[in-house]
């Protein structure tokens, strides 16, 4: 057929005998009928609610804020597993269909359905707002349309990359292992929160980190920083040895890699110099003094950071410390390849500029009584924590060369000589585990140029109570790793120990989940 | 305006009449007015009246993140979506200076070409239907609805695609799409028959419309018409050739025109621009196949998306002429300043209002329609 | 042809002291100029290099320098060369010349910015009002005027109940986050 029209041509006088061949064609029709919508389709929400942890990504996305959150008591509300009760309800009459909520939901618990037309009777509907569940709505189900897939997900799964020393290097020496971020990396894995509050609430001191993380992805480190001395002032120490519940919490973790959070605080501390922080944090200084006087005993975290709040507060704070330095478990439990003592004395310093006054060397009973501190201050605090180290009690273990692994690690931190063992078992499969069988590697590595030490951990290698990169570290240096192994006897011969007795366990809890390993 | 506003005021005798064609009229396009001044059925003065579908999008646009306004943007032209979502990719990822991979490029390619397809049948249906010729526009609307049935297909939405995302396209062709495409623009190509039969070659349709609403050369071009509607006026100019964007500069197609800027030369450009738009589908379709790699560059993590400071002119050729955008970036979260240019800009306000005078009453509508017109996107 | 005309014009454009000149790519060049001289520019371009399309005129609020930017879009169909033409205009002032006698397409464009800017064009064929007819606030395209504010003010947000809601709120749940205490783009404002 031609591209031009003649529009002069008049046509033949027959030309409208053509639409009898109509009379041939099939009839276009489209039916009213409920019909099943293409495999992609943008229909009605579907949540699948064991698997929506309620973080409210979806909320923030939303284009035409037509997400309410709602608070369904029946289920599960655990901050430190990072899931709450709360779930999205929808307000059909904003929604767009854009499926946003979709492509970003962390955990991939959003998908819409291929319903094309909803239909329902009036008792079953008396608004557009809707709590959708998996079934689909009004038990109709015709199931999942536009869902999660890979080329789709908005969500960045992928950590920035940590530089490490490697092995090798770094098995002879107490120097910091991981390099921290650079500015660029640092931004990269900012940039990849949703701001959910998941790590908030996980956190045991609840520390601002959506706002320190939004801080850093805006290149506002300052500000970082201000978040972060709201609750904590020991951030250099946290941003290096934190447990980090909340990147256990955190909802990207759902299907991904956690953001790094930890090494995010870490990034701030170290990216302004110790100066500014001392200046931001003087912000916080009090306006007024309240005249009270507090005396805290022990200069640990605890302490310290109660001396910190107290003294924002506008209190008078004197801390009465028995060793010669302050930090207490983190300066004497924890090896320097971890935390490096300048980071520590950092953050006291910075607690020591609000006002707080530390009494070193000043053992509380012997060089002052309890009664002098009751009549010198207000109210007195007993922060002295948890100095003594656990023993297996097993037959044996009271021989002079089995130690406790938190007396050793202080030992090691002080830098006394304890004479480096060639040889040595550490049991337990903890972090203080791995702690103490690292210090001890690098130790011996020092003394005989060799590693020869074997962990015997009680839980499957699955089950592991320590940080998995801890493990994984460890291993790295040459540590022997025995899992399911509980300790039995020590075996000593003519006052030298030779070896350990095990037992293979099978389980570490009895049925009413106490300790009691068989 | 409304009605509760509306004062009749006493007018001096006179033989000459005002007439509110429009919001609510089936000769108008949209929710449109054009208030005309007759003196019998002759129009003495046009005045267009917009206002009746202002969403302010582009202050909305001011209020939301990058990410969250690709579900406004098909909002602003309905009958042709796809061209604003592309516009709105487009600008954002030239003030990134992201690169797009190929794929997503053929796949907007394609689908800018079918949904030109889907506007020209809508507008053979209403052009047909200000002449009191029926058929076309349920034909129109039929044959449609199968290009949107691909669209279901594709992106999960008939109208609203939201398919396009800055970097893009949301997800790759489901499978056999490809086949589905080319069968059903074969059948749609079969049917072109069929409306030359109904609509070109009718000569009530010719003679309705030839000669009615003639605009020439110098006037198109002072009014800054553009698009198929200055193709019409036997200038070949279209974005698509002149100012090419995505890959339309490896594709081979012809600009057809016609000479006389009436409302007919305005159809038959149309009729012919489908022959293109079928070359083009078709050379798509062959190449789309052998080009893999990504649907879409990686992109930042949507809440936390800051586009680098800048601005930006983007243009594209929508199925009503030359449609762009102005967008400028603060370095923030969101845009500063998003401006919408579309064709209909022109063409149902000044290009009308010029056209309607000393035009009869009962040709206003089909100006009106055979210019395009496109009141959403005069409004925004 | 038309790439010689491109470098004729890049030449004089740029030996001319009160002109910002850069070309961005290809076919986009932007112009800076003071608000004097735009109209001499834009005649001796569409007089001289066949800048007849006048694309569109866009209008930015720079509240915080207290300036509109004009910005005029201009295309060349022999060139294949689109021009912006950048101008700041004073907040306070508000008022600007048309060009409608070089671009006479620019009425729509002059109109629109004076209803969503309150930007007064001298000239220009109608300054009545087009889209916002019964819109007697400031203009709304003003970076100081807040569409949401209004919005929170002049109307009130949907209160729905329905039967689940009502079921939830006895078990002791019930609505924990509005939409628009967490909307994203809201909060970052702050």
């Amino acid at each position: 057929m031609s591209k031009r029209i003649d529009w002069k041509a008049l046509g033949s006088i027959l030309s409208p005998l053509k639409n009898v061949q109509f009379l041939a064609r099939p009839a276009i029709t489209e039916s009213l009928e409920p019909r099943v919508a293409a495999p992609n389709y943008r229909g009605f929400h579907l949540n699948a609610w064991d698997e929506c942890i309620g973080c409210s990504t979806c909320q923030k996305v939303c284009d035409n804020a037509a997400i309410t959150m709602v608070k369904v008591p029946e289920l599960p509300n655990d901050p430190v597993k990072g899931v709450r009760n709360l779930r999205p309800a929808i307000d059909y009459g904003r929604c767009c269909w854009c499926a946003l909520c979709v492509d970003i939901c962390p955990t991939a618990s959003i998908s819409l359905s291929r319903e094309y037309v909803h239909t329902c009777f009036e008792e079953e509907i008396d608004s557009y707002f809707m709590l959708p569940r998996e079934q689909g709505m009004h038990g109709k189900d015709y199931g999942k349309g536009w869902a999660k897939s890979e080329d789709a997900d908005m969500v960045d799964l992928h950590r920035q990359p940590m530089e490490e020393v490697a092995p090798e290097d770094r098995v002879d020496n107490f120097e910091e292992i991981v390099a921290g971020f650079t500015r660029q990396q640092a931004i990269l894995e900012a940039s990849r929160c949703v701001q959910c509050g998941m790590c908030h609430d996980s956190c045991p001191t609840h520390m601002h980190a959506p706002e320190y993380i939004r801080a850093i992805w805006q290149d506002d480190v300052e500000e970082a920083v201000r978040q972060m001395y709201r609750s904590n002032p020991f951030s250099h120490v946290c941003g290096r040895v934190c447990t980090h519940r909340c990147e256990t919490a955190c909802s990207i973790g759902r299907r991904g890699e956690p953001i790094a959070i930890r090494w995010l605080k870490r990034y701030a501390m170290d990216a302004v110099p110790h100066e500014r922080i001392r200046e931001i944090v003087a912000e916080q200084k009090p306006q007024f003094i309240s005249g009270r006087s507090i005396g805290i005993i022990g200069a640990g975290p605890a302490g310290l950071t109660a001396a910190f709040d107290l003294a924002r507060q506008g209190h008078s704070v004197t801390v009465y410390e028995a060793l010669a330095e302050a930090g207490g478990m983190t300066r004497y439990g924890i090896p320097y390849y971890r935390l490096p003592p300048e980071a520590l004395d950092n953050d006291v310093d910075v607690i020591v500029s609000m006002g707080v006054e530390i009494r070193y060397n000043t053992r509380v009973g012997s060089d002052i009584t309890m009664e002098e501190l009751q009549r010198q201050h207000d109210a007195v605090l007993l922060a002295i924590g948890l100095q003594m180290g656990r023993s297996t009690r097993i037959p044996g273990s009271d021989h002079a060369r089995v130690f406790r692994a938190v007396d050793l690690l202080r030992m090691a931190g002080a830098g006394e000589d304890f004479e480096t063992p060639r040889q040595a078992i550490v049991i337990g499969g903890g972090n203080v585990a791995m702690d103490i069988a690292r210090t001890l590697a690098r130790l011996q590595k020092q003394h005989y140029h060799e590693v020869k030490i074997t962990v015997l951990a009680m839980e499957r290698e699955a089950d592991f109570l320590a940080d998995p990169v801890e493990i994984r570290e460890a291993r790295e240096e040459g540590i022997h790793i025995i899992d399911a192994r509980g300790p039995r006897e020590v075996m000593v011969e003519n006052d030298e120990l030779t070896g350990l007795k095990t037992w293979r366990v099978k389980a570490i809890f009895d049925e009413q989940g106490r300790f009691a390993p068989t | 305006m409304r009605p509760e506003n509306y004062e009749a005021k006493r007018q001096p005798p006179s033989n000459e009449f005002e007439l509110n064609f429009g919001p609510n009229h089936p000769g108008i396009e949209g929710n449109y007015a054009f208030r005309v001044k007759v003196s019998g059925d002759i129009v003495l003065e046009g005045k267009a009246d917009a206002g009746y579908l202002h969403r302010g999008f582009e202050k909305l646009m001011e209020n939301r993140l990058w990410i969250q306004n690709i579900a406004i943007t098909p909002r602003i032209c309905v009958p042709d979506p796809v061209p604003m979502e592309v516009i709105y990719c487009l600008s954002v990822e030239d003030l990134c200076g992201q690169e797009v991979p190929a794929r997503a490029q053929w796949l907007r390619v394609l689908q800018m070409e079918m949904s030109r397809f889907a506007a020209y049948l809508f507008y053979f249906g209403g052009l047909g239907s200000t002449n009191g010729m029926y058929t076309p526009h349920y034909w129109g609307m039929a044959d449609r609805d199968l290009i949107l049935d691909l669209f279901e297909e594709l992106c999960g939405g008939r109208v609203y695609h939201i398919y396009n995302i800055p970097g893009g396209v949301r997800r790759d062709i489901p499978d056999g799409w490809l086949e589905r495409v080319s069968s059903t623009f074969d059948y749609l190509e079969s049917r072109l028959k069929d409306y030359d039969d109904l609509v070109f070659r009718n000569q009530v349709f010719i003679r309705r419309t030839r000669g009615i609403g003639v605009l020439n050369q110098q006037e198109a071009l002072e009014l800054g018409v553009t698009g198929p509607n200055l193709r019409a006026c036997g200038l070949p100019f279209d974005v698509r050739r002149d100012d090419p964007y995505l890959v339309y500069d490896q594709l081979d197609f012809d600009l057809p025109t016609e000479d006389a800027g009436d409302n007919l030369a305005r159809a038959l450009v149309r009729r012919a621009d489908l022959f293109e738009i079928l070359r083009i589908i078709r050379q798509v379709i062959k190449a789309l196949p052998d080009i893999d790699g990504p649907i879409r560059a990686p992109i930042p993590n949507p809440l936390a998306w800051n586009v680098p400071a800048g601005e930006t002119y983007q243009r594209v050729e929508s199925s009503k002429g030359e449609l762009a955008w102005y967008v400028v970036s603060d370095g923030g979260d969101k845009p500063y300043r998003a401006h919408v240019r579309g064709p209909s800009q022109t063409h149902a306000v000044q290009v009308l209002e010029h056209l309607a005078k000393g035009a009869r009453l009962e040709d206003i509508a089909q100006i009106m329609f055979s210019l395009d017109a496109c009141p959403p996107e005069v409004d925004r | 042809m038309s790439k010689e005309l491109a470098r004729w014009m890049d030449d004089l454009l740029q030996e001319i002291d009160t002109l910002k000149f850069e070309r961005k790519n290809e076919r986009r060049v932007r112009v800076d100029v003071d608000s004097k001289s735009v109209h001499s520019l834009l005649e001796l371009l569409r007089g001289r290099a066949s800048f007849v399309h006048l694309s569109a005129i866009s209008c930015v609020d720079w509240i915080d320098e207290g300036q509109f930017e004009l910005v005029y879009h201009i295309w060349s169909y022999e060139m294949n060369t689109l021009v912006s033409v950048h101008t700041r205009i004073s907040r306070d002032s508000c008022s600007y010349i048309s060009v409608y006698d070089i671009f006479p397409n620019c009425a729509f464009y002059e109109r629109d910015i004076h209803e969503m800017y309150g930007m007064y064009f001298e000239g220009s064929p109608c300054m009545d009002k087009f889209i916002l007819t019964e819109w007697d606030g400031p203009p709304p395209m003003r970076k100081d005027f807040d569409s949401e504010a209004w919005v929170n003010e002049h109307f009130d947000w949907q209160d729905y109940h329905p039967d689940w809601l009502q079921e939830l709120e006895t078990q002791g749940g019930g609505i924990a986050i509005h939409p628009e205490e967490q909307r994203f783009s809201r909060r970052n404002k702050e």
